[in-house]
């Protein structure tokens, strides 16, 4: 009877080791095969043994900081949040992506960090998928809106945490709380930051592996004035470094300030792309001129025909048709005095509203 | 400003394999939130819980009130006496007390797998975890692993106390069986299998659930009102169907099948052997743990 039960113990232990050795077995293999799978075409591959060697610090800035969005879409069950977008964002300057609410920035930034599954077309950072990075956080860094984290870890162990998982030393997390402002605030949980202290800690985890891209999306929400001054100010420093800056935004003044071109998307399609200059004087049409005159009827019987002419606050009228030269001349030619004549370029915001018009109902 | 120039990056590191670096990071996670030692105190408490019902029991089973007894039931308690002073008997009582709080302790162990996954989706530090590694099936693997790890902790801590109590108990009730015999060793060494399985049970239930409040309760209503569900609804067949391997059927609930796994013996009338349990609990985590890998892979992080 005793022997019995001994036998029957000594199988089963062999049965529990065959299945340990066997799960092993079949995990490393696995690993080995997913590592020649998941290559994107035109990758060189990995060779099969990862190499031991301390992780390579990219010490130039290599042209690999370029972002090419093309064909991207995404559906959801009955909406598609991103159609067909495509777009490229160029190391050394802030891009800026804007959108009403609603337009699919938030989806196109996670499809960019391999966060969500594209339905169709692609994201590649340097010619990679984000998802086939080596490396990915000594490569691009992410703030994404909801930058979390768990409201008992303080903020120093949650970068800790992420140097840990990155293969990079913990004193890192130091240097990257100083760069942000908060070594004060380091040993302090997580539940005790304010939004801004927040989205500071955010900046400091993409930081953490030194990254020569970085993907923020609304980062200056929540920020007091003297937060959204230091986060321009670092945003263009790294930008100045050669590093590829790609910030989303619905702040259009913040973006003026800020960007060097802006990709400008409306329900889930490009709407315009190019500087901030080109973008805003691509819509010449929307010129108008100020105008300040004793005799407004005058001037709209000598313009009849040839302009619309708006009345403002003040006495001054908007003039828009002809430009300031041909009312000048046509004031002149009837008499009229004229107090003042000024130009007025349409502002960000003004283009903004006209390429986004009629795509911000939510959808 | 620079960021290249930075000191500590500049310096030689050996940040170690992918994978092993991966688990300290789990394990930092865990450890830097307060929930893991309140329920190593959980384990705690219901070790000594345990340790205190498993001995009045067995007192009672050796040494059987049989002043208070008559007829049937005294006969009853002087044939369970007779088997329990038997060897083997002394042995599983041995075994038993050296499990005390395996029962209510995988359920900490279930439940840390649960917290490990969920709290990622509670908190949002998914975002970030998947940020810094693109491949989630080893961050589920790695967390397979930590997950495991604590209910490996929690099993020492409470194989310690069991192991600092049993020796006076079994010296008081004069019973003389060596604890170091391979059935005992083998049911704590199980044991250990079990607290570890749990874990990896709650991790894959987590991952596919992914709510906090979800998992846990589906978790605790697994463990316990399966555990009741199934004895009722085998009790009832076999009225019907008198056959004896019916009730030992329930061993197909994942809370029976690891009591069965770690009870030297038969763990109650007609149970199967202790492989069976062995494999069915396994096969759970196993399946559960693939699916939950499975799921994370293929859902969108938002």
């Amino acid at each position: 009877m005793a022997d019995a039960r001994a036998d029957s113990g000594r199988t089963m232990l062999i049965v529990a080791a065959a299945l340990v050795i066997g799960g092993l077995v079949w995990l490393v293999g696995r690993r080995r095969d997913s590592g020649a799978r998941g290559l994107a075409e035109g990758v060189p591959p990995l060779s099969p043994h990862r190499p031991r060697e301390p992780r390579p610090i990219p010490e130039a800035r290599l042209p690999e900081g370029q972002i090419v969005v093309s064909g991207l879409t995404k559906q959801y069950r009955d909406v598609r949040a991103v159609d067909g977008l495509s777009f490229a964002v160029e190391p050394g300057r802030v891009t800026g992506f804007l959108g009403p609410n609603g337009a699919g920035k938030t989806t196109t930034l996670r499809m960019l960090l391999g966060l969500v599954a594209p339905t169709a077309g692609s994201a590649t950072i340097g010619g990679v998928r984000y998802a086939d990075l080596r490396d990915p956080l000594c490569r691009v860094g992410g703030v994404l809106e909801a930058s979390g984290g768990h409201p008992a870890r303080t903020g120093r162990n949650h970068l800790r945490i992420l140097c840990l998982s990155a293969g990079l030393p913990l004193g890192r997390a130091d240097e990257v709380l100083a760069l942000v402002g908060l070594t004060a605030a380091g040993n302090r949980k997580f539940r005790e930051y304010s939004l801004g202290m927040r989205q500071r800690l955010g900046v400091a985890a993409a930081l953490i592996g030194d990254p020569q891209v970085l993907i923020l999306d609304e980062p200056v929400n929540g920020l007091d004035p003297e937060g959204i001054r230091w986060m321009r100010d670092l945003l263009r420093a790294l930008a100045a470094e050669g590093r590829t800056i790609l910030v989303s935004s619905h702040l259009l003044s913040e973006m003026e300030l800020l960007a060097d071109d802006l990709i400008i998307i409306a329900a889930g399609k490009l709407a315009a792309q190019g500087s901030v200059v080109s973008v805003a004087g691509s819509l010449v049409h929307g010129s108008r001129t100020l105008v300040r005159t004793p005799d407004v009827d005058g001037l709209m019987a000598a313009l009849a025909g040839r302009a619309m002419v708006t009345p403002g606050d003040n006495g001054e009228v908007y003039v828009t048709g002809v430009d300031a030269a041909e009312i000048g001349d046509a004031a002149q030619q009837a008499g009229i005095a004229i107090h003042q004549l000024a130009t007025q370029r349409p502002d960000l915001e003004a283009a903004f509203l006209e390429v986004t018009r009629g795509k911000t109902a939510i959808r | 400003m620079s960021l290249p120039g930075d000191p500590v990056l500049d310096r030689v590191y050996h940040p170690g394999a992918v994978p092993v670096r991966l688990v300290r990071a789990e394990i930092m996670k865990i450890r830097t939130t307060s929930i893991w030692w309140l329920f190593l105190l959980g384990v705690v408490v219901f070790t000594a819980g345990a340790l205190w019902a498993n001995a009045v029991s067995h007192h009672l089973e050796l040494y059987p009130p049989l002043g208070s007894l008559t007829g049937a039931a005294r006969v009853q308690a002087v044939t369970q006496a007779a088997r329990a002073r038997t060897h083997s008997g002394l042995v599983a009582i041995a075994a038993n007390m050296m499990t005390s709080g395996q029962f209510l302790g995988v359920l900490f162990a279930m439940l840390i797998g649960v917290l490990v996954i969920t709290s990622e989706f509670a908190h949002q530090t998914a975002t970030a975890t998947f940020l810094a590694t693109p491949r989630r099936a080893v961050v589920i693997t790695a967390k397979l692993v930590a997950a495991a790890g604590f209910g490996a902790l929690f099993w020492l801590v409470s194989t310690i106390m069991d192991a600092l109590i049993t020796p006076f108990y079994l010296y008081s009730q004069h019973v003389s069986v060596s604890l170091t015999s391979w059935i005992v060793v083998r049911s704590v060494l199980l044991s250990l299998l079990a607290f570890a399985i749990w874990a990896c049970f709650g991790l894959g239930l987590g991952a596919l659930v992914r709510s906090q409040i979800g998992s846990v309760i589906t978790g605790m209503a697994v463990y316990l009102a399966g555990l009741a569900a199934v004895e009722i609804t085998f009790h009832l067949i076999y009225n019907f169907y008198p056959h004896g391997w019916v009730l030992g059927a329930p061993v197909i609930a994942p809370a029976v099948a690891s009591t069965v796994m770690i009870t030297p013996g038969r763990a109650f009338a007609h149970a199967p052997p202790q492989w069976a349990g062995l494999v069915i609990m396994v096969g759970y985590a196993a399946a559960l743990a693939a699916s939950g890998i499975a799921m994370t892979r293929r859902r969108d992080v938002t």
